[in-house]
């Protein structure tokens, strides 16, 4: 177990490398002259000069030097507004990662029983219904989803925000920018209701394809171990079905499920960008987006960076967890 | 039993909490993010629509239109030569912070603006902002600009001397860009002072929450009236429909940036109101002069007749647009009304190319240095309020053409690379606008034509306009001024230097309680007229 977590960690640094090289590289390969596009269009003549006189460095200099400041933490300033990137970086992270739990927590939690139900009751109405709505969710447009969850539940029956996440006007100093966890150590039950209120349409509108993803590699993992010969023999000994299901499928099911639901925090990152634009979730992928629409590749960079490396870290834990759950993964 | 008690109270609140009421609050749907709150160096109209009301200067514009009244200055008057303007302030006006609104003031903000060396001026370069504005409008820094000096003669009496008389002065100073900021603000606070801004107007600065939300609380001590409104708060919502949905659902009260074919939804929907700004935008297509067959006036006389305006307005302006005639919209006051446009005639446009030679149509170009090319039209990647959908309507005058036998090859670049290619003269066809920024036509014509022969205006060179237009920038008398932009106008006509093709009017919708709210030409807006019911 030792060796394979520490042959697994090493594997990581290969692909922070390749990505530290590709969001290097973007700026280089962006059409017309790279001092303009890094400084925007507004840039002073000295500036330009000066940035013009790193770029007649060699590009493995140049390389060398963005290394070595962003492994101090310095990823640079914005171009549009002046401020240090990490720092804006890491006050909009607090509601990317909270928008990003709820959808998780909601397609594992509606993923794996559907998943189930379907594999128990295979070809029966509740598995058809059940596999078309996982067809369906997997290639939902997330942009068409979240407006039309907006128009439905906000625009008509008008029960629920169409976005933001918390109504206008509302007095609250959060503490850690998690405005759920801040309300409820808080006591600020009001807060907390609205807080929810808002998270529910974002949250589901990003829960749909991996919730669709999970429910079919639910299915199909259960069906696949349901056909074991230790199953037979958990039935054979009488145990009821709900025993045999939930005690001795689910649990060696879930494997291959584990790790499907680590790779989806790298897609639920990239559907973060549409969903936060939509609902105008202030996390960062509005504020990637944003930055886009206004050419502050500063902040593209140190974004694309930053959410590589969470990626990153995020399928190696998953992959080590997996490890401790299955005695039986080995290096290789 | 106590936590599931919880549990369920959670659930059901959060499913039947009301809408909270927004009664002393307007709320106003943005299109994006603020870039900062210091008029001085911004440019775009997402942040002047906060700064407006936060700040005020010397002269604004009247109602919906382009004129000139007074705001901190109560009355003003000009030397005979048009070079020495003195302006009596407004007494006992405070800025946000308690200090007062003096002379002195004003003059330190000009001071900030225009000399490189002042201390507020050289942070804000150092940290990559630009005073772009008052380069533009007042010749440049230091020497350079048309401003000679700048002083206080009286407590609340002002003293701006020009170098040379300038016609669009006042027009000038009523742009958000020359507010008056509070000198003691913007010395505690330095660049930071576009996060904290403090001016004189109606509303005074409460928060802004990042990517979210402005919040401004009305100021009581207005000299122009207490606010009708308690609180604004601006909500930054990117997304069009988006935004038209939390319209609908009465989470804001207006919106900008409505998609064409909303409009009509707008129309629709009883609970709200459509308002048109008063046209300020021209779209148009211009020729590079350096292209062998543009240099022969028929085929550009071809090409007016070709290009059916009207149905293209119709169809892709959502019923906010206007056939244009020239450059300058309606609403301005050198507008030619004598003007007569090209007619629509496919015929006429055939036998212009005919005599021409090009009785077999036109798909190949030739360059300066004489090789053949085929006919690229560029349209424009991104849509701008004169050009709405960009790509449909350059499909649509593609058509046009081709039924003439002008075959054209539609190509896009990215926005930045675009303007780019279009600096360096290196578009031989291409789709473009103008969105006026003070309302006077030398704002329009003298930026593209003053200098013949321009890369960036596709080497169109017409010495003759550009002297009637450098005539009309100094002369004093606003009569005289008009007759040449009429006679610049006819002009550009009868040489068919670009073809002029619609001027749009930006709809904005509102919530039906909303009342008082002006638009205007320029965008800039003013909340304080505004009531919500």
């Amino acid at each position: 177990m030792r060796r394979y977590a520490i042959q697994r960690s090493l594997t990581v640094i290969p692909v922070l490398l390749g990505v530290s090289v590709l969001v290097f590289g973007f700026i280089h390969l962006i059409p017309g002259d790279p001092a303009l596009t890094m400084l925007g269009e507004r840039a002073t003549p000295e500036k330009v000069t000066e940035v013009r006189a790193g770029l007649d460095r060699p590009i493995w200099q140049q390389y060398g030097i963005y290394i070595g400041r962003v492994v101090r933490g310095d990823l640079g300033v914005s171009i549009v507004r002046g401020d240090p990137v990490l720092a804006d970086l890491l006050r909009r992270f607090p509601a990317t990662v909270e928008l990003a739990t709820a959808a998780i927590v909601l397609a594992v939690a509606l993923g794996i029983p559907i998943g189930v139900a379907s594999a128990v009751w295979r070809n029966s109405i509740v598995d058809s219904l059940a596999r078309l709505w996982a067809l369906t969710g997997v290639s939902m447009p997330i942009f068409w989803l979240g407006l039309m969850l907006a128009w439905f539940f906000g625009v008509e029956l008008r029960v629920l925000p169409t976005g933001f996440r918390l109504d206008t006007g509302t007095t609250f100093a959060p503490w850690t920018n998690f405005v759920i966890l801040d309300a409820t150590l808080q006591g600020n039950w009001p807060v907390l209701a609205d807080a929810l209120r808002h998270l529910v349409l974002p949250a589901a509108a990003l829960a749909t394809i991996p919730l669709a993803i999970i429910a079919r590699m639910t299915r199909a993992s259960m069906l696949e171990v349901l056909s074991r010969e230790y199953i037979r023999t958990a039935e054979a000994k009488g145990l009821s079905q709900a025993a045999v299901v939930l005690r001795h499928a689910l649990r060696n099911a879930l494997l291959p499920v584990l790790t499907v639901i680590g790779l989806q925090v790298g897609h639920l990152l990239a559907g973060a960008i549409l969903t936060e634009t939509i609902f105008s979730w202030p996390g960062i992928g509005l504020w990637v987006y944003e930055s886009i629409e206004s050419r502050d590749y500063a902040i593209v960079q140190g974004a694309s960076l930053f959410i590589a490396v969470i990626v990153v870290g995020v399928n190696l834990m998953t992959d080590l967890l997996y490890a401790a759950v299955d005695p039986r993964i080995k290096y290789d | 039993m106590r936590l599931s008690r919880l549990a369920l109270l959670l659930v059901v609140g959060v499913c039947f909490t009301p809408m909270p009421a927004l009664a002393q609050t307007f709320v106003f749907g943005a299109q994006g993010e603020p870039v900062q709150l210091d008029p001085a160096v911004i440019t775009d109209g997402i942040s002047s629509r906060i700064t407006r009301q936060i700040f005020d200067g010397l002269v604004r514009y009247r109602g919906s239109t382009t004129e000139v009244e007074p705001a901190l200055a109560e009355k003003w008057e000009v030397s005979r030569d048009g070079r020495v303007w003195t302006f009596q302030l407004r007494r006992n006006v405070k800025f946000h912070d308690d200090t007062p609104l003096d002379a002195a003031a004003v003059v330190w903000n000009f001071e900030r603006w225009w000399k490189s060396g002042h201390a507020q001026h050289e942070n804000q370069v150092k940290a990559g902002q630009t005073f772009e504005y008052w380069e533009a409008q007042f010749g440049g820094f230091d020497d350079k600009s048309v401003v000679a000096k700048v002083e206080a003669v009286g407590t609340h009496t002002l003293r701006i001397t020009l170098k040379d008389p300038q016609a669009p002065f006042l027009a000038n100073l009523a742009m958000f860009v020359f507010d008056i900021a509070s000198p003691r603000a913007v010395e505690t606070s330095g660049t930071e002072f576009g996060k904290r801004p403090v001016g004189t107007g109606a509303f005074k600065f409460v928060e802004w929450k990042p990517n979210q939300e402005v919040i401004l609380e009305a100021n009581p001590d207005y000299w122009g009236g207490k606010p009708k409104v308690k609180r604004v708060v601006v909500r930054n919502i990117k997304d069009n429909s988006q935004r038209l949905g939390a319209l609908k659902a009465g989470e804001i009260h207006a919106m900008e940036g409505l998609n064409p074919d909303d409009v009509a939804v707008v129309k629709r929907d009883s609970s709200l109101q459509l308002l048109l700004r008063p046209t300020n935008t021209t779209g148009y297509i211009a020729f590079n002069y350096k292209v062998k067959e543009f240099q022969d006036k028929r085929v550009r006389h071809a090409f007016a007749h070709a290009i059916n305006k009207k149905a293209i307005v119709d169809a892709l302006y959502g019923g906010t647009g206007l056939v244009a005639t020239q450059f300058q919209p309606p609403s301005l006051w050198g507008y030619n009304r004598e003007l007569r446009d090209f007619e629509y005639s496919p015929a006429k446009a055939q036998e212009l190319l005919r005599q021409a030679g090009f009785a077999q149509g036109l798909s190949d170009i030739t360059g300066e240095d004489g090789k053949k090319e085929p006919l690229i039209f560029w349209y424009m990647s991104r849509s701008r309020p004169y050009f709405p959908n960009p790509k449909e309507i350059a499909e649509a005058m593609a058509a046009d053409l081709a039924k003439v036998g002008i075959k054209v090859e539609l190509q896009t670049a990215e926005w930045a690379v675009y303007l780019d290619k279009r600096k360096n003269g290196q578009l031989s066809l291409y789709m473009l606008g103008w969105t006026g920024d003070n309302g006077d036509p030398d704002n329009f014509l003298c930026y593209f034509f003053c200098q013949p022969g321009a890369s960036r205006e596709g080497f169109y060179a017409n010495p003759a306009l550009a002297d009637v237009l450098l005539r009309a920038q100094k002369a004093v008398s606003q009569v005289e001024r008009a007759r040449l932009y009429r006679q610049a106008e006819q002009m550009l006509h009868d040489d068919v230097g670009r073809l002029f093709i619609a001027n749009n009017q930006p709809p904005l919708a509102f919530s039906k309680r909303v009342k008082g709210y002006v638009p205007h030409p320029t965008g800039s807006e003013y909340f304080h007229t505004v009531e919500v019911q």
